[in-house]
C-alpha cells in the first residue's frame, strides 16, 4: 500500500506543482549538524540567503515539500516552532506527564523530517497529517496493539486548486474557518467532539460522563461532524 | 441515512479520535478499506482533530528543543530509498481481504485454527479486550442457519468472504451488520455456495435461545 501511495505522487510531480523555486544549489545540502544555529536566525528576516526564497511567505504545507525537497532546517524550524508545542499540549492532555508528552511530540517531528516526501500537499493540510502521527505514536505507546491505519488520502479529491495552493495566506484562511466551524457548533456538540479527541473515551463512557443515553450521545457525535463537513468543506 | 452495510458516522469520528478499542479499530480500518466514500468520511473526521491541534494552547518546548530534535535526526541512518516493504502477496498472505487485517492475522483465513463451534460453525478467537469484549472470526458453511440469539452488549459483523441473509438484508464482502445490545431474536442465514468468513467482536456473552445451544456456550467462549 505505501509503495503504491509513493508511486501515485512521486516527487518531481509535488516539486513542479508547489516549488517555484529552481533546482538547489548542490552546496546546500546540510551536512550532519552544522546548519542548526543558523536557521532561527534566519527565519524571520527576508528568507533563505542561499536561495532567496523568502520562507516566512510559504504555508506550512509548502514548508514540508521544502523539508522533502531540500532538507531545509529553516523551514523545518518554522514547522517545529508552531506545531511542537501544540502536539506537546495535545499530548498532555490525552493524559502524558509533561517529559513524556515533548519526547512523544519531538518524535512525531522526527517522523515528520523522515516521511516529508510522502505528504501530499494537495490532498491533505498540514495540521491533519500531524494529528495523525502524533495519535498513532500516542496509541502506538500506550496499547498493545499498532494502531491500523487507514490510507486516507488516497481516495480524496484535491484539496484545493493548483493556483489556490500557491498562496500562503489559505493557511490562515483555513484556521479562521475551522475556528469559526468549531465555535458555530452548539456546546453539548462541541462537548462530544472533545471528550473523544481530547480524552479518547467511547460513546459508552461518554454517556457515562455526561448522564445521557448512549443514542443522544451517538446522534450529537453524528450531528456535530456533518456541521464541520460542511464548514470545512474543501473536501468536496 | 447510513448506506445499508456501511458504519454509521459516529464510529468513524471516534476512530479518528483514537476514542475506539483495538478490537473496535482493526474492525473499522478493514472495514472503511472497502469504501472509498468510508475513506473520505474518515479523512474528514481527521481534519476535525488536525483542526483541535490548532487550537490548542500551546506548551511551552525546552529551550534547546529543536537543537535535540535536529541531534535525534542527524544520528538516523542516512535517508537512502529504503526497499518497498513486501506485498501481501509476496508474504503469502491473502489478497482477497484489506492490508490491515492480512498483515495483522500475518497468515492465511485457510491457515487460521478453526475449532468446532456448533453444526456447520467454526471459530478463531483474535482477541480479548475490556469489559468481555472478544474479536474472533466465524467461518460457516453456505446454507448454515445460525442459532437463534439475543444480545446483550453490541455485535458488530463484517463479512470477508461468502455472504448471509438476515430477514431481507443480505451482507456481502465489505458489509457490516451492528447488532443493537436489545436485539432480539437474531438469526443470521448463511447463502448456499463457499464458506462465510465474518470478522466479529462481540462486547458480551450472547444468548443462545435452544438448551443444546446454552449448554455448548460455555466450552465455545462466546
Amino acid at each position: 500500500m505505501k509503495a503504491q501511495c509513493l508511486q501515485l505522487a512521486p516527487m518531481p510531480h509535488i516539486l513542479t506543482r508547489s516549488s517555484p523555486v529552481p533546482a538547489m544549489p548542490l552546496f546546500f545540502r546540510p551536512f550532519a549538524g552544522r546548519e542548526t544555529e543558523r536557521p532561527a536566525v534566519r527565519q524571520k528576516g527576508s528568507g533563505n540567503i542561499h536561495t532567496g526564497v523568502d520562507i516566512a511567505g510559504l504555508s506550512h504545507e509548502q514548508l514540508v515539500v521544502r523539508v522533502a525537497t531540500e532538507r531545509d532546517r529553516a523551514a523545518f524550524r518554522i514547522l517545529f516552532d508552531h506545531y511542537a508545542p501544540r502536539l506537546k499540549s495535545y499530548l498532555v492532555t490525552l493524559g502524558l506527564g509533561d517529559e513524556r508528552a515533548e519526547d512523544l511530540a519531538q518524535e512525531t517531528l522526527v517522523t515528520v523530517w523522515q516521511k516529508a516526501e510522502q505528504f501530499q500537499p494537495d490532498k491533505a493540510r498540514l495540521s491533519t497529517w500531524m494529528f495523525r502521527i502524533a495519535r498513532n505514536k500516542f496509541i502506538d505507546q500506550t496499547r498493545r496493539q499498532k494502531y491500523p491505519e487507514v490510507d486516507a488520502d488516497d481516495h480524496l479529491q484535491h484539496l484545493v486548486s493548483d493556483d489556490k495552493a500557491d498562496t500562503g495566506a489559505i493557511e490562515g484562511q483555513m484556521a479562521d474557518r475551522v475556528a469559526t466551524a468549531m465555535a458555530r457548533l452548539k456546546e453539548n456538540q462541541r462537548q462530544v467532539i472533545e471528550l473523544s479527541f481530547f480524552e479518547e473515551l467511547s460513546h459508552t463512557e461518554i454517556a457515562e460522563r455526561l448522564s445521557l443515553p448512549l443514542g443522544t450521545v451517538k446522534s450529537r457525535i453524528r450531528i456535530a461532524f456533518e456541521a464541520l463537513r460542511n464548514e470545512l468543506g474543501e473536501f468536496k | 441515512m447510513t448506506a445499508h452495510g456501511h458504519i454509521p458516522d459516529e464510529w468513524l469520528v471516534s476512530y479518528a479520535a483514537g476514542a475506539l478499542s483495538d478490537a473496535q479499530a482493526l474492525l473499522v480500518a478493514t472495514h472503511v478499506d472497502y469504501h472509498p466514500g468510508l475513506k473520505a468520511r474518515v479523512a474528514e473526521a481527521e481534519a476535525i482533530g488536525g483542526a483541535l491541534l490548532e487550537g490548542v494552547a500551546p506548551k511551552p518546548m525546552k529551550t534547546d528543543a529543536f537543537d535535540d530534535l535536529m541531534a535525534r535526526i542527524d544520528m538516523l541512518p542516512d535517508d537512502e530509498e529504503a526497499p518497498a516493504p513486501p506485498s501481501a502477496a509476496e508474504r503469502g498472505l491473502d489478497t482477497d481481504i484489506p492490508p490491515v487485517l492480512a498483515d495483522y492475522l500475518g497468515r492465511r483465513l485457510d491457515d487460521m485454527n478453526w475449532r468446532l463451534m456448533g453444526p456447520g460453525m467454526r471459530q478463531c478467537r483474535l482477541a480479548k479486550g475490556k469489559d468481555g469484549e472478544c474479536l474472533w472470526l466465524l467461518r460457516a458453511r453456505g446454507g448454515t442457519v445460525m442459532p437463534m440469539h439475543d444480545h446483550r452488549g453490541t455485535e458488530f459483523t463484517l463479512v470477508l468472504r461468502g455472504s448471509y441473509h438476515v430477514g431481507d438484508q443480505q451482507f456481502t464482502p465489505g458489509l457490516l451488520e451492528i447488532a443493537a445490545s436489545d436485539l432480539k431474536d437474531h438469526q443470521p442465514m448463511i447463502d448456499e455456495g463457499e464458506d462465510c468468513i465474518c470478522l466479529v467482536i462481540t462486547e458480551a456473552p450472547i444468548r443462545i435461545h435452544s438448551l443444546l445451544g446454552r449448554m455448548v456456550q460455555p466450552f465455545i467462549g462466546l
